[in-house]
């Protein structure tokens, strides 16, 4: 119940902080951080693919719906949420039935580095793609693609290290 | 059978994967192309009150810059409307007529202010979210322009909130001119900077110069004519070489839009309840 409890906190304090700060924000006209699949990263390994993929459903509307571009999120967060276990058994060589959740301290850093850069490349290559749909331009899209991973990156990077501090 | 059945259990996530995207590409192209439900976008009520709360905060912010931006233009005016009202003076030879017409001009618009409590930039497909709705009179097709020229046109709208397509949106599509030669064209945005924005179907003929300012058409029952949009910036052929683009420099500064107004042709809404009326007798 308190997981659950914690999980909502999190779920609302992501969504806010996407769509109060970071959608706001557009670092030389491009970068957007998506920092809100951090809570996508963090599940436990053992969790279940529908599980979370309901989970990354629901996160990516939320989203959406402040940024008023219906199932754009959602498309690429489910996605993000399906991928997710084939690349953390890709990364690490841990069993992934042992349960263990995603951090530098869990996988170590070159392994967690490996594992955030791959599932945010992934998400934000999906949702930059069909948000192009309109008039596509091959180097504005990888301009943004690049700027907007390194940006979550960075985010994500210091949420870790903030909570290694802490815990 | 009874391996096709676990087959389908096993593999049971990838038919949620399918069916969640589905579900996801369902609502996008729903938005991109029907002006259907405002739920799932932030004209909602909880997403509206978020942004509402937080823009009570951050809406301070560029007041300086809005203050003096408003200043500046009000001097310009000013002195445009003597030396207008010196012309007409010495034309017409009737000071009461100026009157009349400042009073004709607000007769046949009504204005809202509103506050913009949402705004992106970088999608191809942006949208502003202010903070009037149906219950303060905003309809869609309204149009929005704030006190630099113009902003857009009202796409959906819920009981307080309502989503504009502003220029900067693959959809929008605004009928302009050339102040000084009245040759028109429709205003697009091809992605890229929020400054810029493209006049396409420019007649061959037409003339301008660089940095000619070009207005509202008022061909459309959206905008009144003759609001500012932008100047030209630079002058291209089209792909087919039978018309001009012009690229155009926005006066709208689209990243720190703030107050902003909704303008309504009074005979729209007359049209509007009329056509209503006809359908409601049919029933």
């Amino acid at each position: 119940m308190i997981k659950i409890i914690h999980r909502m906190e999190w779920f609302i304090g992501l969504v806010l902080f996407q769509a109060l700060v970071l959608n706001q924000m557009h670092i030389g006209g491009y970068a957007t951080p998506f920092f809100y699949i951090y809570f996508i990263l963090k599940f436990n390994s053992r969790v279940s693919r529908n599980n979370l993929m309901l989970w990354a459903f629901a996160l990516g509307l939320t989203v959406d719906m402040f940024s008023n571009t219906p199932g754009m999120n959602a498309a690429a967060a489910t996605c993000l949420a399906f991928f997710r276990a084939p690349l953390i058994r890709l990364i690490t060589l841990r069993d992934m039935d042992e349960g263990f959740r995603p951090s530098v301290k869990a996988l170590g850093f070159s392994s967690f580095f490996r594992y955030s850069l791959l599932t945010t490349s992934l998400f934000c290559t999906i949702l930059l793609l069909i948000d192009t749909f309109s008039f596509f331009n091959p180097l504005v899209l990888i301009g943004k693609i690049l700027t907007s991973v390194l940006s979550t990156m960075l985010c994500i990077l210091c949420m870790e290290s903030l909570g290694r501090k802490k815990g | 059978m009874r391996n096709l059945l676990n087959f389908f259990l096993k593999y049971n996530y990838w038919f949620l994967f399918i069916l969640l995207e589905v579900i996801s590409f369902a609502l996008l192209f729903q938005f991109n192309h029907y002006q259907g439900s405002a739920y799932f976008t932030s004209s909602n009520r909880l997403a509206g009150w978020a942004y509402e709360t937080a823009n009570q905060v951050t809406g301070y912010f560029h007041l300086k810059d809005i203050n003096n931006d408003l200043v500046k233009k009000n001097v310009e005016l000013e002195l445009q409307m003597e030396r207008l009202r010196e012309k007409l003076t010495e034309l017409t030879a009737d000071s009461s007529a100026i009157e009349q017409m400042k009073k004709d001009v607000l007769k046949e618009y009504d204005i809202y202010q509103a506050k913009v409590i949402n705004n992106s930039l970088t999608h191809a497909d942006n949208y502003i979210t202010i903070n009037k709705g149906e219950n303060d009179g905003i309809r869609s097709e309204m149009g929005v322009i704030d006190g630099n020229g113009v902003v857009g046109i009202v796409y959906l709208t819920s009981a307080n909130y309502s989503i504009v397509i502003p220029i900067l949106n693959s959809k929008s599509s605004i009928s302009c001119k050339i102040q000084r030669s009245d040759y028109f064209g429709f205003l697009k945005w091809d992605g890229g900077s929020s400054q810029y924005a493209t006049v396409k179907d420019m007649p061959r003929h037409s003339l301008f110069s660089l940095g000619d300012t070009i207005v509202t058409s008022g061909h459309s029952a959206v905008f009144p004519g003759g609001i500012p949009v932008g100047t030209v910036e630079d002058i291209a052929d089209s792909h087919d070489g039978l018309s001009y683009l012009i690229k155009v420099k926005l006066f709208t500064d689209f990243a720190r839009l703030n107050d902003v107004r909704v303008i309504a042709r009074k005979e729209q809404e007359e049209l509007k309840n009329l056509e209503k009326q006809l359908k409601g007798g049919k029933k």
